[in-house]
């Protein structure tokens, strides 16, 4: 147990240093892109503007409300500041809202359309994936080529393809929106069924590009278990097929958690390609339109959610590991 | 084993589809359970209370104008991203909030909302003076009065809003005379004249006018910060239009119907707007709003529709424009290419008008277009747009000489030749003073029908032997870069921007934006000569046709000053360009403004929305 709380300690401060620099970063980068975000702001106050002393006025006004006329230290601290108070500021380009505000309002249709997404195509992907492995023969040789095909679809292609034969052309499923163009959202069975319905093209859009590489991953490493020596020893010794497949799929599951693990940490950056595809409402288009308006404090506070999503993710799987297989732990501690 | 690993298999897809099925029920429990209720309570009964869906019979649903979720409903702001309720521009918004006239596209004219007939200019023409219509009173059941007019103006100017500092250089006060009767001060030029008639009478149907008493309310919880005050949502405005907030997300925004507006009275029109609710779902993108509108989720879409026509003709939709064939739209606005002054060589009129007459403009306007614009055979190139109010504005045959319909590569090449810039040394370029001449076009990433359009700019270079390139930087940078001078010494040689469009100060406003040298060499210049444009007799001229109200003068003027553009040619139109798309589907409402409806005043196509365009809201009938 001494061990493991070494490689604990050991794992926690590397959290604590990446943390520090990734919140370096997340307030530096945003700020690095050419352009000057005010004057986009100024661009809509000038609307029907005709003298150039006002639209100076205006400029100076908001360069002042949001600080960007401050030295880039002082804004950095005001930023630390005003994050450990829980504010994150208001947002540049739909000022006046809070950034908090903003994220709230999509965060939860990205994590609901994102995280069953993710686990139904890994869960869905890997079984695929072992059962070629084991099975060979005519469900390899089928589910192979289809596994590639369309794990090489881009993401955006196979959103389109759906949109057009499932919502266009056979009207199946609604084209876009997170719940009927005719609805206020309400508790009633209507409305939910509405989303539900709404929901099938952007989650399936995912899950179809998701199944195909975790599939490749599964059926690759299962192979490479099924023909290790542990596996061959064990048939001689009798053991049953069923414990030894016990055994190699949780040998062979591992990179594969990690995989998972990673994918759960990043989704909160959104589906970005299902989200403008089917104008869901989600993150990731809001970050984008972020990024696009130079939307500083909006850019900091998702990234530092990704970024913090995906250190934990990190620092939970290598924590599970440590106790799940002691060899990482004893060629870390060392 | 095989029977294990099937009831394995069966356990994960049973397992991934219960998530899956979880999931939506979860998203309901995050979604507000009731609409928001309404701002006031103007009605008995109100709809915001018992509905929980939109009747479709009873919803104008809308594309194209609301892109992202709304901010706020405040009139004082500028940053609202409110577009179904907030927009103080020529042809002013007036679903919620009202001016006291309308301006309307079609024929020029105002026509009186808030006010009660004409306004009119005093002898000197220092002063306007008009009267509140009676009938005309608050959500909250309180009589519009000139009181409410005059410190609507004097707000705008105490926390100096956009329209206060966009105004007060052409208006000095406005007062009120007694409770209805307004008059508007004009800041006097040395002649003892107004010094711009025209914005102090396009302020009337421009900008909104908002109820005293609430905003001393507003003033009293921000205690007097601008900031503050231009940053409230104003979830609690009190408002004169027939619309009010219903509802809002991310996903759509929706107003109801005010059934207390006080635009049915006889003196107004008579009835309430047929629609109950106007809802516009926020799309992503154009690709999704076209999606919609085939749909029929859509009954009226104010975006650009590539190949609009295929809509009707190939798909059998009941689907239409304002004009039944190309252009489908009333060209309004101009998309210009603007010359750097500065840049190398482009300071050669023979350089700036070879380019513009070696462009291929066809090209443009069925790709970039796809037709939706006049062709410029049809409306040959000036400063003015295509409607005929602006044609006539001046004459044609005095300038017919200077004009170019484009793709004259024989007729560009000569003028470069004549002008002594031929390619010298045989590299296939050509050189003014040795210099062989590079300029990099460019518009913003993105942009797709302007990249098309300069791709086809700098297509036309190579014709004449002068190398243009492109360059698309995104709209944060680009943005940055042209309403600041200096432009950088290389890649904005020739850059594309907008003109202004259709309203009560055009085309004066469009010209003076395009080659104005008051914005020549400026910062912060979002007004418009971003090439940096000098012209002395286009700016004396500038300044004097606000003033003037001959119509031979005012001909003269405009045609003098479109002879100095197209000599000049310090920018160039690529297209026409729409005030508002205007694409409809009739499967569930009809009676929507076409060309020759019969309405009148003609209704214009700005989506039922816009100035006089709201009118159309009153026309429209079921289909079934």
């Amino acid at each position: 147990m001494k061990g493991y709380r070494k490689y604990f300690v050991n794992k926690l401060l590397w959290l604590l240093v990446t943390t520090f620099f990734a919140f370096i970063l997340n307030f530096i980068l945003p700020r690095l892109m050419p352009g000057d975000p005010v004057a986009a702001i100024t661009a809509r106050i000038a609307q029907g503007m005709s003298n150039s002393t006002g639209m100076k006025e205006f400029y100076q006004q908001y360069a002042d409300l949001f600080g960007t006329n401050k030295p880039i230290l002082e804004q950095f601290f005001l930023y630390i500041k005003n994050v450990v108070h829980g504010n994150f500021g208001t947002s540049f380009s739909q000022y006046p809202r809070p950034v908090l505000d903003i994220i709230k309002s999509s965060v939860v249709w990205t994590v609901c359309l994102q995280f069953p997404a993710i686990i139904f195509g890994w869960i869905i992907g890997n079984t695929l994936g072992a059962l070629a492995a084991y099975t060979k023969k005519g469900f390899d040789k089928v589910l192979m080529p289809i596994s590639i095909f369309v794990s090489n679809i881009p993401a955006f292609g196979m959103a389109v393809i759906l949109l057009v034969i499932f919502g266009v052309n056979l009207k199946w499923f609604p084209t876009s929106g997170g719940y009927g163009f005719d609805l206020i959202p309400t508790l009633s069975w209507r409305f939910i069924w509405s989303v539900i319905v709404h929901y099938q093209l952007p989650f399936w859009s995912i899950v179809a590009t998701a199944i195909g590489g975790q599939a490749i991953g599964m059926r690759s490493m299962s192979i490479y278990e099924l023909n290790a020596d542990y596996v061959k020893y064990s048939r001689f010794m009798g053991i049953k097929d069923r414990k030894i497949v016990g055994y190699v799929f949780r040998n062979a599951m591992l990179p594969q958690v990690t995989g998972l693990a990673l994918s759960v940490g990043t989704m909160v950056g959104g589906a970005l390609v299902a989200e403008i595809i089917f104008s869901y409402p989600g993150l990731g288009y809001t970050l984008l339109n972020g990024i696009m308006g130079q939307d500083y404090p909006l850019i900091s506070a998702v990234t530092l959610i990704i970024t913090m999503m995906v250190l934990l993710a990190n620092f939970i799987i290598e924590i599970v590991y440590g106790l799940i297989d002691p060899r990482i732990k004893a060629a870390q501690s060392d | 084993m095989r029977k294990n690993i099937l009831f394995l298999l069966s356990i994960f897809i049973i397992a991934g589809v219960v998530l899956a099925a979880c999931q939506p029920a979860a998203e309901t429990t995050t979604e507000e359970p009731t609409a928001e209720t309404a701002v006031e309570e103007p009605v008995a009964e109100n709809p915001a209370d018992i509905a929980a869906s939109l009747p479709r019979d009873e919803t104008l649903y809308f594309n194209g104008q609301q892109w992202g979720s709304v901010v706020c409903w405040n009139p004082y702001s500028s940053n609202c991203n409110n577009a179904m309720a907030l927009a103080q521009q020529d042809n002013a918004r007036v679903t919620m909030f009202e001016t006291p006239y309308l301006y309307n596209m079609l024929d020029g004219k105002v026509y009186p909302l808030l006010a009660d007939g004409d306004f009119a200019w005093d002898a000197g023409m220092t002063a306007i003076t008009f009267k509140i219509n009676a009938a005309a009173h608050w959500s909250d059941g309180t009589p519009v009065t000139a009181e409410d007019v005059a410190y609507t103006w004097a707000t705008h100017v105490k926390y100096n809003t956009q329209f206060g500092a966009a105004n007060k250089d052409y208006i000095d006060t406005i007062e009120a005379v007694d409770a209805s009767t307004v008059l508007v001060k004009a800041v006097l030029g040395d002649d003892g004249k107004a010094i711009n008639p025209l914005l102090v009478q396009a302020y009337l149907s421009s900008n909104y006018v908002i109820q005293k008493a609430w905003t001393e309310k507003l003033e009293a919880r921000t205690d007097g910060d601008a900031a503050a005050l231009m940053a409230d949502v104003a979830e609690d405005v009190v408002f004169s239009g027939p619309y009010y907030k219903f509802f809002t997300d991310d996903t759509k925004v929706v107003m109801v119907r005010d059934d207390n507006y006080w635009g049915q009275d006889t003196s107004m029109f008579g009835k309430l707007p047929v629609p109950t609710y106007l809802a516009h779902v926020i799309y992503k993108d154009n690709a999704a709003g076209t999606t919609a509108l085939q749909a029929g989720e859509v009954d009226v879409s104010q975006q650009f529709n590539s190949n609009v026509q295929d809509l009707w003709l190939k798909d059998n939709l009941p689907i239409s424009t304002y004009l039944a064939d190309a252009p489908y739209n009333i060209g309004a606005s101009l998309p210009t290419a603007y010359y750097n002054m500065a840049s190398y060589g482009l300071d050669q009129v023979a350089v700036r008008k070879a380019i513009a007459m070696a462009v291929d403009y066809n090209t443009i306007i069925s790709n970039a277009m796809t037709n939706q614009s006049a062709t410029f055979t049809q409306v040959p190139r000036s400063l003015m747009n295509p409607t005929p109010g602006e044609q006539a504005l001046f004459d044609h045959d005095a300038v017919a000489d200077l004009q170019w319909a484009g793709s004259d590569i024989e007729g560009a090449n000569q003028l470069l030749d004549d002008a002594g810039i031929v390619d010298a040394d045989g590299d296939g370029w050509r050189e003014y003073n040795g210099q062989n001449l590079h300029y990099i076009a460019t518009c913003p990433n993105g942009w797709s029908d302007w990249q098309a359009a300069i791709e086809v700019v700098a297509a036309a270079g190579k014709e004449i032997g002068i190398d243009i390139t492109t360059n698309y930087p995104e709209w944060s940078v680009y943005q940055t870069v042209v309403t600041n001078w200096p432009l950088p010494e290389t890649g904005y040689d020739i850059l594309m921007m907008w003109s202004d469009g259709a309203g009560p100060t055009q085309p004066w406003g469009r010209i003076r934006h395009l080659i104005s040298s008051e914005f020549a060499q400026t910062t912060n210049n979002w007004n418009g000569n971003w090439g940096g444009y000098s012209n002395a007799d286009a700016d004396a001229l500038i300044q004097a046709i606000p003033t003037m109200s001959d119509a031979a003068e005012l001909k003269a003027a405009y045609t003098e000053l479109v002879t100095i553009y197209l000599t000049d040619v310090p920018s160039f139109t690529l297209m026409y360009r729409p005030q508002s798309f205007h694409t409809v589907n009739e499967s569930v409402w009809t009676n929507f403004p076409h060309e020759g409806d019969g309405t009148n005043p003609a209704v214009p196509p700005l989506d039922l929305t816009d100035g006089w365009s709201i009118a159309g809201l009153y026309n429209l009938t079921l289909v079934k």
